[in-house]
């Protein structure tokens, strides 16, 4: 510690201001300035002659559901400018019946509705559905495999909750169990642990990383999904990496490092549980016996990276333990709920992008405390990262 | 059947179920509850039906009850700048004695009129390109080039022999167009293609084409102008009837019967029957026994591709999707609720029906006609006085080819009888209509 101070306390540097204003007009001055410019644009329109055509007419078609055997469901969103009006609907060409939710059919921007099809589909077929707009446009979507949506019904609660609880809390509780082990370790090798665990977290940036883009793909175009995917990632690392550079204080700053591990792991898993759920809600759950263990040998190195913080050190109080856990685990359940429930693209995309981000800062925060106890590149901190990478592609294969 | 409102039907259920109940009652050991609980279960369905029909109204267009009912385009025509109804059998001779400007509301002016030159009688329209949207499908508009505002082009209506004169202004802004008919024309001035005589009728231009009514039969015109598949399927094609005329066929019955044996006194006389029941829009003394209640019809089976895919959306007969089809049909008895824009072709059992097909779809190779229920003489591109095909319920056509239809319905009973298009496809995107046949 030196006694320079590392801000300037907020004072400000100079106070003097052309022609003797105060401070706070040149502040503003810009603003006005903007305003004036803007509303004179907005006025006087001098970009009419560029004006060639209206903005083509755009529908998302954000979730297919099959909430029955004779219902096909629709979620659309008007992702151009202009009102649009959805006045036929088409399966598979043949002209059907329809009811749009809310008034009538037609669609301010940004609005959203629920298309209901009576239709008696049938299980395991295609079905191209199709909407017709009032000027003839359509937007077409093909459900593929048509499989019943069983929805949030209470024994899709309890199943959703079990299925979180196995592959969330207790890999990692096993997985946690690694700690008094860990406490014994020379510091090479536990550094050499918390590399792996740097490897492990690696592994689940990419991995989410292509699954946020992808997710993205799926939010209707007008919120720009790909950027909410950036600005998640962007947003989530840079406020947690100011919070934890806010409170580093000595000691403290491991176990704040293993809950930041945790809430990164669990935010990890709240987007792992959002895909279970929605896959459950769109009849697409192949969860079966193997699926589960896959994702439990999976996520069981998710506990030692939740503790390896820890293990140079005194051991905190347990109740630390069971909160980390829960922290990293617990959100599996949580997103599977969720997932069943709004089978939003634009919820998925944002929780995972969080996730991400989380994952990235927790990343760097192991880089940093094993940097400041040795060398990063000593021979087994790299085989330790490489293990954490091929580790979990490996029981990424069984997990599918 | 003639439709029978709801409550009518409810209120005669309940006085017959009365009726029983009242009848049974004295019997030893059946109570009135027992009675009424076996109805019950037996008018199960027709309550249930009863009940759909009216929860399907109340909710406007868009819902629909049971998943048979919802089959079809929901909702109504809106527009009125043209109606199918209207369409079908409007007849535009050249002269004012049509019901043209009756049935669309406004006066075009297409029948210029009827006069003699040269000992040739010539009828005489005025055809005018506009923009018009059209709306197709209830609440779906299509933005369509066509003949005086309308999907198909107007019926045009002559007899053989006689010079037809079309005064044609472009009132396009921005765009040539033509008019090329499917007839003998002899002079290839007027051919109406971009390549001869005028050519390309530019924007506010006006030419007047002619034509000699030649061969009788039913035949197409349509705008010639290139993209050729854009101009025809965007709505630039019409109907001529040609009338055979009857001392014609008298004097070489030939020309008109697709037969090569000899041809008797019986046989040309029959034929000039023929010609006199074709041409009875044109000369009303000229009913033969036998023919007196013809009802004749005109439909260009036409489709539209919404989206300019080359795939079209919507099928039809006559432009609207499910024009003639019923808004709404029950569950019991084929009986129907029809709505004020969608309802089927009302017809008299024993009229004979003389329907005159158009092939006009783009996109798609062929389309078909098929009856349900019924066969029909089927008369090819209508030039020939006795049929090609007898007896059959499907006829395939290429693109502008087209037929006579009779169909005769006076042996069966009273009630809606199906008509579409075969390709499955095209029926189920609204080329499917109904005749309803009464008494």
């Amino acid at each position: 510690m030196t006694d320079t101070p590392k801000s300037d306390g907020g004072v400000a540097r100079r106070q003097k201001q052309p022609f003797g204003l105060p401070r706070w007009v040149m502040g503003v001055v810009p603003i006005v300035l903007l305003v004036l410019l803007v509303g004179g644009f907005v006025m006087t329109t001098p970009l009419a002659g560029l004006q060639t055509g209206e903005p083509l007419p755009d529908v998302g078609i954000s979730q297919t559901s099959l909430p029955n055997d004779h219902t096909i469901r629709l979620q659309v969103t008007n992702n151009a400018p202009e009102p649009i009006t959805i006045s036929q609907v088409r399966i598979d060409e043949a002209n059907w019946g329809f009811s749009i939710s809310g008034s009538d059919n037609t669609l301010a921007p940004r609005e959203s509705a629920t298309i209901d099809i009576p239709y008696n589909w049938m299980e395991g077929y295609d079905y191209d559905v199709g909407l017709i707009a009032a000027d003839g446009t359509t937007f077409p979507v093909t459900i593929e495999a048509a499989q019943l949506t069983t929805g949030l019904t209470g024994q899709v609660v309890g199943t959703l909750a079990f299925v979180g609880f196995l592959i969330g809390v207790v890999p990692i509780a096993l997985g946690m169990l690694w700690f008094p082990f860990m406490q014994s370790m020379s510091e090479k090798w536990l550094n050499a642990v918390l590399a792996f665990s740097a490897g492990v977290l690696g592994f689940l940036v990419f991995d989410a990383g292509f699954d946020v883009f992808e997710s993205a793909g799926d939010v209707p175009s007008v919120f720009s999904g790909p950027m909410i995917a950036v600005l998640g990632i962007a947003g989530s690392w840079l406020v947690l990496q100011a919070i934890m550079d806010w409170r580093n204080d000595g000691e403290e700053s491991r176990l704040s490092i293993a809950y930041s591990a945790g809430l990164a792991i669990g935010l990890h898993n709240l987007a792992e549980g959002l895909a279970i759920g929605t896959a459950f809600a769109t009849g697409r759950s192949a969860l079966g016996v193997f699926l589960i263990i896959g994702f439990m040998i999976h996520n069981v190195s998710e506990g030692p990276v939740v503790v390896a913080p820890l293990a140079d050190g005194k051991r905190p109080a347990l109740r630390h333990f069971v909160a980390l856990g829960l922290l990293a685990g617990a959100p599996a359940i949580l997103g599977g709920w969720i997932g069943s429930l709004s089978q939003s693209p634009l919820l998925s995309t944002l929780f995972l992008a969080i996730g991400i981000g989380a994952l990235l800062q927790v990343v760097v925060d192991i880089v940093d405390m094993v940097r400041r106890s040795g060398s990063i590149r000593s021979a087994p901190n790299m085989l330790g990262f490489a293990i954490g990478l091929v580790f979990m592609y490996g029981t990424s294969l069984i997990a599918g | 059947m003639p439709s029978m409102n709801e409550d009518d039907a409810a209120s005669m259920t309940e006085q017959l179920e009365n009726r029983l109940v009242d009848s049974i009652e004295d019997h030893e050991g059946v109570s009135r509850r027992s009675v009424l609980g076996g109805l019950a279960l037996a008018g199960g369905s027709a309550i249930t039906g009863i009940g759909a029909a009216q929860s399907g109204n109340e909710s406007g267009g868009n819902a629909t009850s049971g998943h048979d009912a919802s089959f079809g385009t929901p909702g109504k025509y809106t527009e009125k700048n043209f109606d199918p109804h209207g369409y079908l059998r409007e007849f535009n001779t050249g002269d004012s004695t049509n019901k043209r400007d009756a049935i669309f509301g406004k006066k075009d002016d297409l029948n210029a009129g009827v006069s003699e030159e040269n000992g040739q009688t010539v009828r005489e329209f005025n055809l005018i390109a506009v923009p018009q949207e059209i709306e197709i499908a209830p609440g779906v508009t299509f933005p369509s080039w066509t003949y005086n505002g309308q999907v198909p082009a107007p019926t045009l209506r002559v007899e053989e022999g006689d010079l037809i004169r079309i005064n044609f202004t472009n009132a396009f802004a921005d765009m040539a167009h033509t008019i090329h008919p499917h007839v003998q024309n002899l002079n290839p001035a007027m051919d109406g293609v971009p390549q001869n005589g005028p050519g390309a009728i530019k924007p506010g231009e006006t030419f007047t084409y002619e034509w000699q009514a030649r061969p009788a039969g039913t035949h197409l015109y349509h705008c010639h102008m290139l993209p050729l598949k854009a101009h025809i399927h965007r709505g630039m094609y019409g109907t001529i009837i040609i009338d055979p005329k009857p001392e014609k066929v008298r004097e070489n019955p030939r020309d008109y019967i697709d037969y090569h044996g000899p041809i008797t006194d019986e046989v040309r006389e029959m034929a000039v029957e023929r010609a006199k029941s074709r041409n009875m829009i044109s000369h009303a003394d000229y009913v033969p026994d036998g023919y007196d209640d013809i009802d004749e019809m005109v439909m260009m089976m036409n489709g539209f591709d919404t989206n300019f895919d080359a795939d079209n959306e919507v099928y039809a007969a006559n432009t609207r999707a499910f024009a003639y089809a019923p808004a709404t049909t029950h569950k019991y008895e084929g009986e129907w609720e029809g709505g004020k824009t969608k309802h089927p072709i009302e017809i008299k059992k024993n009229n004979l029906q003389r329907v005159h097909v158009i092939q006009t779809l783009e996109y798609d190779f062929v389309n078909s006609f098929h009856t349900h229920s019924q066969f029909f003489d089927y008369y090819d591109a209508g030039t020939t006085l006795f049929p090609n095909r007898s007896t059959i319920d499907t006829v395939m056509m290429c693109q502008a080819q087209r037929g006579l239809f009779e169909i005769d319905y006076s042996d069966h009973q009273p009630g809606l009888y199906m008509f579409h298009g075969h390709q499955s496809e095209f029926a189920e995107q609204g080329w499917m209509s109904f005749f309803e046949v009464t008494e």
